[in-house]
């Protein structure tokens, strides 16, 4: 909140670091195919969590349009790399025409309904999403209706593409792990992220994130000394648009396939906005610490509570309980237990803890 | 005298069939600090907000150094000059004190658009705000979120977040409301020093009439929203019309 480090400030960002070089390494220390799918999933969803808490946690925004600006993007990018052909082209065709469709979207929606309630507001993007998602149904041709489009991502993404070669002319392998076109779009992954986060990690600490800040604690006060409130909203609306239209094309390259599911669906919508709320309304670490809890929790809850389950097999009830089908429920308890202890969300509550350094 | 920095023309707003601020013409000169006095519902905050821009007049003007600012929104005219501190404590509760002066420094630099600097780095800002902060004697709780300050403190932050913005119409609401006796004359000081400048316009609603006296170089009363009485404070204060209508009918005139 304030200029000064605390304990529990200090804490959140050892967390944060520790978890960008877990991501940084992450291909050779987990080696298998399912966690470098987890950490891009990570990845991708860091960055559109921080740019939804650039609208809800700073400025005090609801929309529930996010999932329409990262599905643009993801469609975008699907549509271009379908049409045009595996190339760098077709991916920044994509991602250009995506993120400016979000713009303009994002313009009309702030400028036309920004002045409005929080709860108008709220309804016109809740509106705008649904539309966005019968669209993408309805337009099959292009968007493959509920089936998605599948398509070849660039040849260097390739996992037969050999970034470096032994002597004998097979791919070369650093530490145990084999220097693929599955490496590289990882760390294309990684880095256009990591560049999108550290850009809104400036963005908050530049005085417009203050300004931010000031329309979501006293909005009639920030207009009184002198800030177009209405300018600055539509104007992080834009900004958090692109970025999760940007996000939405990197998951798209990543996954070599778009559909409702992974780019559009209201589901996404709901995990971000837990993701949020655990994280921490507000900071740009809560972002970072949700995502990570979220997407851990639901590829691996599952499996933890089957290993559980069959450790425990000779214990009553416990087994029966631990069922891994009933995971969901786990789940449910979890983020109850952690909205209790952690009412500003994990980084929010932290950051509060401790004395001042 | 000078030419007035600030014009009222026939300034009206209604609400419904309510006449809140009735047809009020005055001119506010440079360097004049005009006290607005007037019973409870006047109109006095009304006419404040139409000045400020939280309300659009229903018909009538307001002039700022020659240029007509009435269907400006209130950031407009904040950088045409109006500078407006509230009645009830108006500030950004979780953001500190600090950062609740730079955010006025800030707007009044025009550095508010800036969203790939870090703050941190525009030392011009930090240094200006510092300057706010030790003028009303802040600097001690630079770092505590506003909320978490005493009323006093925060009326005077409420005065700093004013200063900042260097306007050159300083509209002061009740800036005493609510202190107790000891603590007012901190805010009082403040607007003496901004006084002093002889620079600046002044507009203060007050009701404490010690208050009036001493920083009054004229006094305007406003009655049912409309302009009663306008003078010097002797003139006015000892007028029969005024007596009547506000000393005698008011409970309580303090």
């Amino acid at each position: 909140m304030n200029d000064t480090l605390t304990t529990g400030s200090l804490t959140v960002k050892i967390i944060v670091l520790l978890i960008a070089a877990l991501l940084l390494f992450a291909p050779f220390l987990f080696q298998d195919i399912r966690s470098l799918e987890v950490a891009a999933r990570i990845c991708v969803f860091i960055v559109l969590v921080a740019s939804y808490d650039l609208l809800i946690g700073y400025t005090g925004i609801v929309s529930f349009a996010h999932t329409m600006f990262f599905g643009l993007g993801a469609y975008g990018a699907a549509i271009a790399l379908r049409q045009m052909g595996p190339g760098w082209d077709a991916v920044l065709t994509g991602a250009v025409a995506g993120a400016f469709v979000s713009l303009i979207l994002a313009i009309a929606i702030g400028l036309l309904s920004l002045r409005v309630k929080a709860i108008f507001f709220a309804m016109i993007t809740l509106a705008a999403a649904s539309v966005a998602m019968v669209l993408a149904s309805q337009l099959s041709q292009f968007t493959g209706g509920e089936d998605g489009i599948t398509y070849k991502a660039p040849d260097l993404f390739k996992p037969a593409t050999k970034l470096a070669v032994t002597d004998d002319g097979k791919v070369a392998r650093l530490f145990g792990v084999r220097l693929n076109g599955k490496l590289a779009a990882y760390y294309f992954v990684f880095i256009t992220c990591l560049v999108l986060f550290l850009l809104m990690l400036r963005l908050v600490g530049s005085p417009v994130g203050t300004v931010l800040k000031a329309i979501r604690e006293n909005e009639a006060r920030a207009e009184a000394i002198g800030y177009r409130v209405v300018a600055y909203r539509t104007f992080v609306f834009c900004v958090a648009a692109v970025i999760a239209s940007l996000a939405g094309t990197v998951y798209a390259i990543w996954l070599k396939y778009t559909g409702p599911d992974t780019a559009l669906s209201f589901t996404i919508m709901i995990d971000i906005l837990l993701m949020v709320v655990i994280g921490g309304m507000g900071t740009m670490y809560g972002a970072v610490i949700g995502a990570v809890l979220l997407v851990l929790a639901q590829y691996y809850l599952r499996d933890l509570m089957g290993s559980a389950a069959e450790a425990l097999s000779n214990v009553p009830v416990l087994p029966f309980i631990l069922e891994p089908d009933r995971w969901l429920f786990w789940l449910g308890i979890i983020f109850i237990l952690l909205v209790y202890f952690f009412p500003q969300g994990i980084a929010g509550t932290l950051a509060r803890k401790g004395d001042k350094a | 005298m000078s030419q007035p920095s600030l014009v009222t023309r026939d300034l009206t707003i209604r609400f419904g069939g309510h006449v809140a601020v009735n047809a009020v013409s005055c001119a506010f000169n440079p360097g004049e600090l005009t006290v607005i006095v007037g019973p409870n519902g006047a109109g006095k905050t009304t006419y404040f907000n139409l000045i400020s821009g939280q309300l659009m007049p229903s018909a009538g003007q307001v002039i700022k150094d020659g240029v007509d600012i009435s269907a400006m929104p209130p950031s407009k005219r904040a950088h045409h000059g109006i500078g407006r501190a509230f009645q009830l404590t108006n500030l950004f509760p979780q953001l500190s004190v600090l950062e609740n002066i730079r955010l006025a420094v800030q707007a009044r630099s025009g550095e508010g658009w800036r969203f790939l600097t870090r703050t941190q780095s525009l030392t011009e800002l930090a240094a200006r705000a510092e300057r706010y902060l030790e003028a009303t004697k802040l600097s001690s709780v630079a770092h505590l979120p506003a909320a978490a300050l005493s009323h006093g403190d925060q009326r005077k932050l409420e005065v700093a977040l004013l200063m900042a913005m260097e306007p050159d119409i300083y509209m002061f609401d009740e800036p005493t409301a609510g202190m107790s006796l000891d603590h007012a004359p901190d805010v009082l000081d403040l607007i003496a020093e901004i006084k002093h400048d002889q620079t600046k316009t002044i507009l203060l609603v007050e009701h404490k009439m010690d208050v009036v006296r001493t920083l009054a170089d004229r006094i305007i009363v406003l009655h049912n929203g409309e302009l009663l009485a306008d003078g010097a404070p002797d003139e006015v204060m000892s007028s029969q019309i005024v007596r009547d209508v506000y000393l005698g009918k008011s409970a309580e005139p303090a």
